[in-house]
């Protein structure tokens, strides 16, 4: 046991509270705590500085009359994730907004989709489910929700009740939901004074499938196929977390190629989507010269990702026991030798946008999140070691062979685009590096485990190019009963809220590129 | 036809990519001919992502890139509806999205086609069992030509633009 979870454990007895701690498979600690003592337990946790509430997720026992809640809570140095576990008998839970700000997202989300309440915060409005669906539908309590009937023609009977910002001077600009550029759909609401953005509200959801109950009742097998959908660009780590979690579950230990090819895989995943969004940045500041030297490298390392797998975003190569195929010995060589050509093309363009005065005049102080935001706001991924944070899963939870391998994290602590441009170029580097010594050192021998998945409950995390994702998974005689699902857009996608203020409209799509986060990711 | 001969042939100030294959440049030809029979010079497309899992999004946004410049062949993504000849939707329609689809056609001057791309906006793909989705974009929109593929790549896109074209342009005949 480590020392937060003694601390936690001590404090509590000396309460005269009660509580069971039990180690999970995946590593993870649990610590089931009465109902009634769930604010002793949380009050003791927010005294601590170095803690971050990384998700709140619940399950319906199977007598449906009563439902466990899940609190995650992450050290920022190398130790095991705490899982604070308390069943509730009423759908009622305090919230706990007021030591963890981000608990209000995650408890709107339950509230959508378990009809949980949390008595206390100051914010009840719905997130996932729009005005479509019925006030009463909660997808997670319901045995058929595909029985669901919406209207056919949909009017507004309500509407989205916006945080309202008033005063003189003060207008509202509504964007989206659908964009003027490719993009994915989201609304954002800027209060604007002047030209100066005074608030964002972000409204999202738009693209709520109902993954997590889609899930419900498959085999692991279809299970990461959903897995693979819940953000395109992050297939190769969500279906890898997932698969993680599977073989956590059943105790699997894959053979030593499936890493290597597992990690090269994710690298490659880091690689093309990091060169989208320094593109991508270029563009939003209408610099198409600057940006098309990423394009070009970004269309060479998806068509490498096809060769390899078969599908330019890794589709169907990760899946629990191993990978899908093996990749030939020579086409890895040539990838290693293409990467030296990849490193000078690389180099060349970005010495175009440093030099360039204008680039840095645009990125420079532009969207700052302060350090001071990242606890409260669980944020993590290249947003937050933009601002100093030096957090990375790869190291903070170790899995795969991370450990056995030399890589650097860059970390950044002015906060603005052009540190978040700067970081992930330098991240690229890394994983260009990792890469190499991979395919340097690698073994050879089976690269799939076939194995038949245990029941049981396992949590795994990775850092997927955004950062932190969470799987959790709880298995059944091999088929799932629940997957919860956080992507690292999910929490970051608050902090653009506090970035952009002070800011102007003309600004935030560079902004918003600059953190690239995931609207399907975020809305699952 | 002779202006885009003289062009492919004349010297150019920047280097050729070497990695532009030959069948996409034969399709892209192909479809300028079929847009210039059919719409004049160009036609403006407005994409419409309707809860795809962004991948799809970003093989459209490809198109664009220099590998393919479909630009180059009279092709432009609009920003709005209102400039726009066709919708390529993706996604399996989620209810969510369910309003804002139906305004963004509304929106389109007619006449207007509808192209479903990838699985999901084809048939529900893997979500057609979710409470969440409508399964399929032709649940709402009238969809005439549908782009399959999880995602479909550029080139795959490329196929399915020309065919839709010789599919309006026999029913024009």
């Amino acid at each position: 046991m480590d020392i937060l979870t003694t601390g936690l454990i001590t404090h509590l007895e000396s309460k005269q509270c009660s509580s069971q701690f039990e180690q999970g498979v995946g590593g993870e600690y649990y610590l089931h705590v009465p109902y009634k003592e769930i604010g002793e337990a949380i009050g003791w946790l927010a005294t601590r500085n170095d803690l971050a509430l990384i998700d709140i997720w619940a399950i319906l026992n199977p007598n449906k009359s009563s439902v466990n809640l899940f609190y995650a809570f992450e050290l920022r140095y190398p130790s095991p994730i705490l899982i604070i576990t308390v069943k509730t008998e009423t759908s009622q839970a305090p919230s706990i907004w007021g030591q963890f700000p981000v608990a209000i997202y995650f408890e709107r989300r339950l509230n959508d989709l378990f009809g949980m309440e949390f008595t206390g915060s100051p914010d009840t409005r719905r997130l996932l489910l729009h005005e479509i669906y019925p006030a009463d539908f909660h997808p997670m309590l319901e045995s058929n929700p595909r029985s669901l009937t919406v209207p056919p023609s949909p009017g507004m009977t309500s509407e989205y009740a916006f945080k309202i910002f008033e005063g003189e001077g003060i207008y509202q600009v509504p964007v989206g939901p659908v964009h003027a550029g490719v993009i994915e759909p989201g609304h954002f609401r800027f209060s604007v004074m002047g030209e100066t953005i005074f608030n964002l509200e972000a409204r999202l959801g738009y693209k709520h499938r109902g993954l997590n109950k889609l899930a419900e009742g498959k085999s692991v097998d279809e299970g990461v196929k959903l897995a693979e959908t819940v953000s395109g660009d992050e297939s190769a780590a969500n279906a890898c977390c997932f698969s993680m979690a599977v073989e956590k579950i059943t105790g699997a230990e894959l053979p030593r190629r499936a890493w290597e090819l597992r990690t090269i895989l994710l690298e490659m995943e880091r690689i093309y989507s990091h060169l989208g969004d320094l593109a991508g940045m270029l563009v939003d500041i209408a610099y198409p010269v600057g940006a098309s030297p990423f394009f070009i490298l970004r269309e060479e390392m998806l068509r490498w990702n096809a060769a390899f797998t078969g599908s330019r975003f890794l589709k169907g190569a990760i899946k629990p026991g191993g990978v899908n195929r093996d990749i030939d010995h020579q086409a890895l060589q040539d990838f290693k030798r293409y990467l030296d050509n990849f490193c000078r093309q690389i180099e060349s363009a970005l010495s175009t946008v440093n030099e360039a005065a204008g680039v840095i005049d645009r990125f420079d102080t532009t969207g700052i999140v302060l350090p001071m935001l990242i606890a409260p706001l669980s944020l993590s991924g290249p947003v937050a070691r933009a601002s100093g944070y030096d957090g990375d899963t790869r190291q903070l939870h170790p899995y795969s062979i991370y450990n056995e391998l030399k890589y650097k994290v860059p970390v950044k602590t002015t906060g603005d685009v052009l540190a978040r441009f700067k970081l992930k170029s330098e991240e690229i580097f890394s994983s260009v590096n990792l890469i190499r010594d991979l395919i340097a050192n690698c073994s050879s021998g089976p690269v799939f485990l076939d194995f038949h998945p245990k029941s049981g409950q396992a949590l795994a995390m990775i850092e997927a190019p955004r950062g932190r994702n969470l799987h959790w998974l709880k298995l059944k005689n091999g088929n799932i009963e629940r997957w919860e699902v956080l992507t690292a857009s999910f929490c970051n996608w608050l902090a653009i809220e506090h970035a952009v203020i002070g800011n102007i409209i003309p600004d935030f799509p560079v902004i918003n590129k600059s953190f690239n986060l995931s609207y399907a990711g975020n809305d699952l | 036809m002779f202006k885009i001969i003289n062009n492919i042939i004349r010297k150019k100030l920047s280097p050729d990519l070497k990695t532009q294959t030959d069948e996409f440049e034969n399709l892209g030809l192909e479809l300028k001919e079929h847009i210039s029979m059919i719409f004049g010079r160009s036609l403006a497309i407005r994409e419409l992502d309707s809860g795809s899992d962004n991948s799809v999004e970003i093989e459209i946004n490809n198109l664009t890139t220099p590998h393919y410049d479909i630009g180059r062949f009279g092709v432009s993504f609009v920003a709005s509806p209102r400039h726009a000849d066709v919708i390529l939707i993706t996604g399996a329609v989620t209810l969510n999205m369910q309003n804002a689809v139906l305004k963004t056609y509304d929106a389109m001057p007619r006449p207007s086609w509808v192209i479903a791309v990838g699985d999901d906006a084809c048939n529900g793909g893997l979500l057609s069992e979710s409470y969440a989705v409508l399964g399929g974009a032709d649940k709402i929109l009238p969809v005439t030509f549908k782009i399959p593929g999880d995602p479909p790549t550029p080139l795959e896109i490329m196929r399915g633009l020309v065919a839709f074209m010789k599919n309006i342009r026999q029913q024009k005949a």
